[in-house]
C-alpha cells in the first residue's frame, strides 16, 4: 500500500454535481484506507475553498486544501507534495497537465486518471494525448468509458481500471415511508396514479437526457393508463422551460406532467420514495448515479442503452434498457411496467453486490494497491 | 460500564471458541463484576462476551449480551447519553422495548438505521452487535475513543476485548511487538495505532468494523470524526453556547440508577464539572478527592472552597506515602498497556468504590479544547522551528539540557515532531543508549508510527489542541483513566468530551477560546459567576502527587533497578539525584518490571 496519497480535485464540496459526488465518496474511501493501512491521504480542490469542507460528513477538514480558484498556487503546492507522494489521483481530465508535470519532476510518483464521461469522450488536441499517455492507470467510470477511450485515444486496456461509481454511504435508508403520502398529495397524486420519475438538470445546452422522448411516449402510453402521470425534476434555466411547457402544451399533456424544478437533497428520498419508475432514456451519461440511487429506493428503471447508463444497470439486469431514439422501445418499457410492476423492481442484492459503497472501496483499494 | 469480548473462527469447534472467550471475560472480571455472560451462533462460530458493570437498569433485564427482535446481539461497553431523547424516537417509529437499558435503544436504533445509526449515538461506547440475519458482526468505537477496543483479524478469523490482556487465551495473538518500549521511552505511553503485540490493533476511534460471515472479510468504514472550523466568531453568544452545553452535558452525565459522584481535585476544570453537578443532583452527589500530608503537593484549601459552596456528600481521602509504597506493584499489574502515569486514577477510583461509588465525573478534556496546557503556547515557536535546517536541531542532540535533548525532534515532519519536542520524554539518542539500540533504528521506529495527519492549515493554537486530544488525551488520559477506574469496578465519565460540546468548542473562532490572559480564561469568563476566585486565580496542578519523594525512597522500585541492565541503573541514579523526572523513571520501572529490556 503507497505511504501517502494525494487526491487533486477541482471542485469536491462546492458543487453537487455527479463528479463532486464521485471526489466526495472517494475522499472517504482514501480518509479509510490511510487509517486501515497506517498511510496519510490529501485531497486538493482547485476550486473550493478551504471552509467549504467545513462540517463535512465524509472525511476531516484537516485533510483537505481548498484552494478557492488561486490556480498557480494549487498547482505549485501540488507539485512541491507530489514529489513525497507514492500515489496521485487526478480527478479529471482537467487537470492532466498537473499530473503530467509531477510525472516529470517526480517519475516514480503512480498518476491515476479517473475519467467519467463527456469530457473525455471526444477526440483531444495532440498535446493533451500525449499527456495523457503518461498516466500510470486510469479508472474509466464505467465500461463504455473505458472502451471509448481505448477506442479514441489509443489507451492500451490494461491502463484502464474500471470503477463503476456506487451509492453514498450517507444516502437516508428510505424505511420511513411516510414521505411517500405526503408528497403525492403535493403533487396532487391522491388516486392511483402511476408517477414516472425523471430528476436531472435541465439545461438547453445539453439536451441529452431523454425526458422530451419520454413525453412523446407518453401520449400513447396515457391512452391506456390514464393514470399515468410524469414528474420531471431539477433545476433548469429558462429556454429548457420555456421549451418543456410549449412541448407539453402540444402533446396535450398538461394533465399528467409537473416541472418540479430544484429539489432539496433533504427530500430527495421523499421523491424517490414517493414515484413509480424512474425514467431516463439519456445518451451521454458517463454512469448515472441517479439510476443507482432509484433503484436503491426500490423503483423499476429504464435507462438508455448507449452509454454508462448500461453498467448502472448490469447490462439490463436490474432494469430496462431501451434505444434511447426509440419512442416506440420508451412506450412499450413503461406500459411493461405497468403491466406487472412486481417483476421489474430491482434485483436488491444485485445493486447492493456491484454498487455498495463497501464494494467501490475494496475495489478502489485494490487498483490503489496493485499497479 | 462493562468489558467486552468475543471471538469467530469458521476452523475451530465452537466449544474451544466459548472457552476462550469465556476466559477473556474472566481476565477482565474486574471491569465488570455485576453480571456476565456470552452469546453463542454454533452454525456461524460465533461467540460474544460480557463483563457488566451495572449502571443503567440494575435488574437482570440489563444482562448481556443482550438481544433484540431475535435477530440483533450485542456486548457492550459505555453509556449511552441521548438514549432517552433516542428511545422517544424509534417508539414513534413503531419500535417496543422490553427493559430501560440503553443497550436495548443501540439494538433499535441499528435495526431502524443500520450503520447510519452509530452516528446519532451520543456517549461513549465501544460494542460488538451481531445481525444474525445478515450475518454480520459490527465493531464500534465512539468518536472520541473514549472506550477501548482492540481486535485482531488473520485469516478469517476475528478476535476482540476490551484490554490487551484478554487476548493471551489466543496463542496466535501473543506475539510480543519487540518495539513497543521505544514508543513507551519516547512519548509515556503507546500511541495508537500500536500495541504491545504484534497482531493486535485498537479499532480507530469514530470508526466500526464491519465482519461479514460468509466472505470473512473485513471492512473499516468512519462514521463520525472531529475537525476544527471558525464558524462562531461572537465572543459572549460563545460563552452563552459553551455555559449551556457544558450543563447540559453534566446532566445528562449524572444519568445513572446507581451512585455517581464527582472527582476533586481544587482545579478549574473539576470545578466547573462539580458546580454544574451540583444544580442537578442535590441529594446523590458525591464529591471526591485526595490530598497529602505534603503541603507543597496537597490542593486541600482549593478543594475545601469548592466543598463550601456545593455543599454536598464530601469525601476527601488522606493518602499516605505507605499505602504508596503497598500498592505499588498492585498498580504496575493493573496497567493493561503500559503507561508512565494513571497512578492517581488507580487511587482516586480506589477511593470510589470504597464510598460505593460506580460512576464519577471528571474534568478531563477541558484542558485540550480550551487551551490549558504549555503547549498552547509554546507551540508557535515550535512550528518556526522546525522549518530550520537540520544543522540547528542536531546541535540539541546530546546535549545535557531536556529541553535542547528533544529539539531533535523536530527532524521530524508535522506534528508528531512537534509533539515529541514539546512533550516528549526521552530523546532518540537516550533510547538508543538505554536500549542497546543504533539511533538510526530508533528514528526508524519513531517515524512509521503512528501517521498522523497534515495540520498545517490550522490555526497554531487549534493545531496544539488536535495534537493534544489525539495524542496525549487518546492515549495517556483516557486509556489511564478506563483501565485504572475499571480494576476497581468504577466507571469515570467525561462530560467535556460530550460530542456536541466538542463540536461546539471546535467550532469557535480561536482568539476567543483560547484568550488570555490566563490559561483557560474563556472558561474562567464562562464561569466566573459559579466560581470562587481562587479556584482560578491560582497556578494549575492538576492531580500532582508527591510522586518524586515517594519513587525515590521505594524500595520495590530500589531492588528492582539493583537488579536491572546498566543503563537503567545509570537513569536511576540520575532520577535519585534529581536529575530524572519521575514520570520518565516511571517507564523504566515498567519496562524493568515487565522484563522487557
Amino acid at each position: 500500500m503507497p505511504n501517502k496519497i494525494l487526491f487533486l480535485t477541482l471542485k469536491v464540496f462546492a458543487a453537487t454535481g455527479g463528479i463532486e459526488k464521485v471526489c466526495r465518496v472517494a475522499g472517504k474511501a482514501l480518509y479509510e484506507m490511510a487509517i486501515s493501512k497506517d498511510a496519510t491521504a490529501l485531497v486538493y480542490s482547485m476550486y473550493d475553498k478551504q471552509k467549504d469542507a467545513d462540517e463535512n460528513r465524509y472525511f476531516p477538514s484537516e485533510m483537505f486544501r481548498g484552494f478557492g480558484t488561486a490556480k498557480i498556487k494549487f498547482i505549485l503546492s501540488s507539485l512541491l507534495k507530489a514529489r513525497s507522494c507514492d500515489t496521485v489521483i487526478l480527478s479529471h481530465i482537467n487537470l492532466l497537465v498537473v499530473g503530467w508535470m509531477i510525472k516529470k519532476i517526480s517519475p516514480s510518483t503512480r498518476i491515476i486518471l479517473f475519467a467519467h464521461g463527456i469530457e473525455i469522450w471526444g477526440k483531444l488536441g495532440s498535446r493533451k494525448k500525449m499527456m495523457l499517455q503518461c498516466c500510470d492507470s486510469i479508472i474509466p467510470v464505467s465500461q463504455f468509458t473505458s472502451d471509448k477511450i481505448q477506442k479514441v485515444h489509443q489507451i492500451p486496456s490494461n491502463k484502464c481500471r474500471v470503477l463503476n461509481n456506487c451509492l453514498d454511504p450517507f444516502l437516508p435508508l428510505g424505511k420511513e415511508k411516510s414521505g411517500r403520502d405526503i408528497f403525492r398529495k403535493k403533487y396532487g397524486y391522491t388516486g392511483n396514479e402511476q408517477v414516472l420519475f425523471t430528476l436531472t438538470r435541465l439545461s438547453s445546452k445539453e439536451r441529452y437526457k431523454g425526458y422530451d422522448r419520454v413525453l412523446h411516449a407518453l401520449v400513447k402510453v396515457k391512452a391506456q393508463y390514464p393514470q399515468i402521470r410524469y414528474l420531471i425534476a431539477g433545476s433548469y434555466d429558462p429556454q429548457e422551460k420555456a421549451h418543456l411547457d410549449e412541448l407539453i402544451a402540444r402533446l396535450g399533456l398538461d394533465q399528467h406532467v409537473i416541472i418540479a424544478g430544484f429539489i432539496d437533497d433533504a427530500v430527495l428520498v421523499d421523491h424517490f420514495t414517493m414515484a413509480d419508475i424512474y425514467v431516463m432514456p439519456s445518451m451521454k451519461e458517463g454512469f448515472g448515479i441517479v439510476f443507482i440511487e432509484a433503484m436503491y429506493y426500490g423503483l423499476p428503471v429504464i435507462a438508455g442503452n448507449k452509454d454508462g447508463s448500461v453498467d448502472a444497470l448490469c447490462n439490463g439486469k436490474l432494469g430496462i434498457l431501451v434505444d434511447p431514439l426509440n419512442t416506440e422501445a420508451i412506450e412499450d418499457a413503461i406500459e411493461r411496467i405497468l403491466e406487472n410492476k412486481q417483476s421489474f423492481l430491482p434485483d436488491r442484492e444485485l445493486l447492493m453486490a456491484n454498487f455498495s459503497y463497501e464494494n467501490y472501496k475494496h475495489k478502489l483499494e485494490t487498483i490503489i494497491e496493485q499497479p | 460500564m462493562c468489558r467486552i469480548a468475543g471471538m469467530v473462527d469458521g476452523k475451530l469447534a465452537i466449544g474451544d471458541i466459548e472457552n476462550i472467550v469465556a476466559e477473556m471475560c474472566q481476565l477482565q472480571k474486574h471491569g465488570g463484576p455485576d453480571d456476565g455472560g456470552l452469546y453463542t451462533s454454533e452454525s456461524d462460530h460465533l461467540v460474544l462476551g460480557n463483563r457488566r458493570l451495572a449502571l443503567i437498569d440494575l435488574s437482570s433485564e440489563g444482562h448481556m449480551p443482550m438481544k433484540y427482535q431475535d435477530r440483533y446481539f450485542i456486548t457492550y461497553n459505555g453509556e449511552l447519553y441521548n438514549f432517552l431523547a433516542l428511545k422517544e424516537e424509534l417508539i414513534k417509529l413503531g419500535h417496543e422495548f422490553k427493559n430501560h437499558s440503553d443497550t436495548e435503544v443501540i439494538l433499535a436504533a441499528f435495526s431502524q438505521w443500520n450503520f447510519q445509526s452509530f452516528a446519532r449515538l451520543k456517549g461513549m461506547f465501544a460494542f460488538a452487535l451481531w445481525d444474525n440475519d445478515e450475518k454480520e458482526l459490527f465493531l464500534v468505537r465512539d468518536s472520541a475513543g473514549i472506550k477501548p477496543l482492540y481486535y485482531s483479524y488473520n485469516n478469517g478469523k476475528l478476535v476482540f476485548a476490551s484490554e490487551t490482556r484478554a487476548f493471551a487465551p489466543v496463542k496466535e495473538t501473543q506475539e510480543n511487538n519487540r518495539q513497543w518500549p521505544v514508543y513507551l521511552m519516547a512519548y509515556g505511553y503507546i500511541p495508537e495505532p500500536v500495541t504491545t503485540l504484534t497482531s493486535v490493533k485498537p479499532l480507530h476511534k469514530g470508526c466500526f468494523l464491519k465482519y461479514d460471515n460468509s466472505t470473512k472479510n473485513i471492512s473499516l468504514q468512519s462514521f463520525a470524526h472531529y475537525s476544527y472550523s471558525q464558524k462562531f466568531e461572537d465572543a459572549e453568544e460563545a460563552k452563552i453556547q459553551t455555559a449551556k452545553l457544558l450543563d447540559d452535558s453534566v446532566k445528562r452525565h449524572l444519568l445513572a440508577d446507581a451512585p455517581v459522584g464527582v472527582f476533586l481535585s481544587g482545579g478549574l476544570d473539576s470545578g466547573i464539572i462539580a458546580t454544574l453537578a451540583a444544580r442537578h443532583k442535590k441529594t446523590d452527589l458525591n464529591t471526591l478527592s485526595i490530598y497529602f500530608e505534603e503541603t507543597d503537593y496537597s490542593e486541600k484549601k482549593f478543594q475545601d472552597i469548592l466543598i463550601n459552596q456545593i455543599k454536598c456528600n464530601n469525601y476527601q481521602y488522606l493518602l499516605k506515602e505507605d499505602e504508596f509504597h503497598d500498592s505499588l506493584p498492585g498498580i504496575l499489574n493493573s496497567m493493561d498497556m503500559p503507561s508512565c502515569d494513571g497512578i492517581n486514577t488507580w487511587f482516586i477510583c480506589k477511593y470510589a468504590a470504597s464510598r460505593g461509588l460506580k460512576a464519577v465525573l471528571s474534568g478531563l478534556g477541558g484542558d485540550e479544547l480550551f487551551g490549558g496546557y504549555p503547549s498552547f503556547n509554546r507551540i508557535k515557536a515550535a512550528i518556526l522551528l522546525q522549518k530550520f535546517p537540520d544543522m540547528l536541531t542536531s546541535m540539541g542532540k546530546r546535549s545535557g539540557f531536556k529541553r535542547l535533548n528533544r529539539m531533535s525532534y523536530l527532524r521530524m515532519d508535522g506534528i508528531k515532531g512537534i509533539y515529541l519536542f514539546l512533550r516528549g520524554h526521552y530523546s532518540p539518542f537516550e533510547i538508543a543508549r538505554q536500549l542497546d539500540a543504533s539511533e538510526k533504528e530508533i528514528w526508524k521506529i519513531l517515524n512509521d508510527q503512528p501517521v498522523l495527519t497534515e495540520l498545517t492549515k490550522l490555526d497554531d493554537k487549534n493545531q496544539a489542541s488536535w495534537m493534544e486530544f489525539n495524542l496525549y488525551m487518546q492515549n495517556q488520559l483516557l486509556r489511564d483513566s478506563d483501565v485504572m477506574s475499571m480494576i476497581h469496578g468504577v466507571e469515570i465519565r467525561v462530560p467535556f468530551l460530550d460530542d456536541d460540546v466538542i463540536r461546539y468548542a471546535n467550532k469557535v473562532e480561536p482568539s476567543i477560546k483560547y484568550t488570555g490572559p490566563r490559561t483557560k480564561q474563556f472558561l474562567i469568563n464562562t464561569f466566573y459567576d459559579n466560581l470562587p476566585e481562587q479556584i482560578w486565580n491560582r497556578p494549575k496542578m492538576g492531580f500532582s502527587f508527591p510522586f518524586s519523594k515517594w519513587l525515590n525512597s521505594s524500595l520495590f522500585v530500589k531492588e528492582l533497578m539493583e537488579n536491572s541492565n546498566k543503563n537503567s541503573q545509570v537513569n536511576y541514579k540520575k532520577f535519585m539525584e534529581g536529575k530524572l523526572h519521575w514520570s520518565h523513571m516511571m517507564s523504566l520501572i515498567i519496562l524493568n518490571y515487565r522484563k522487557a529490556i
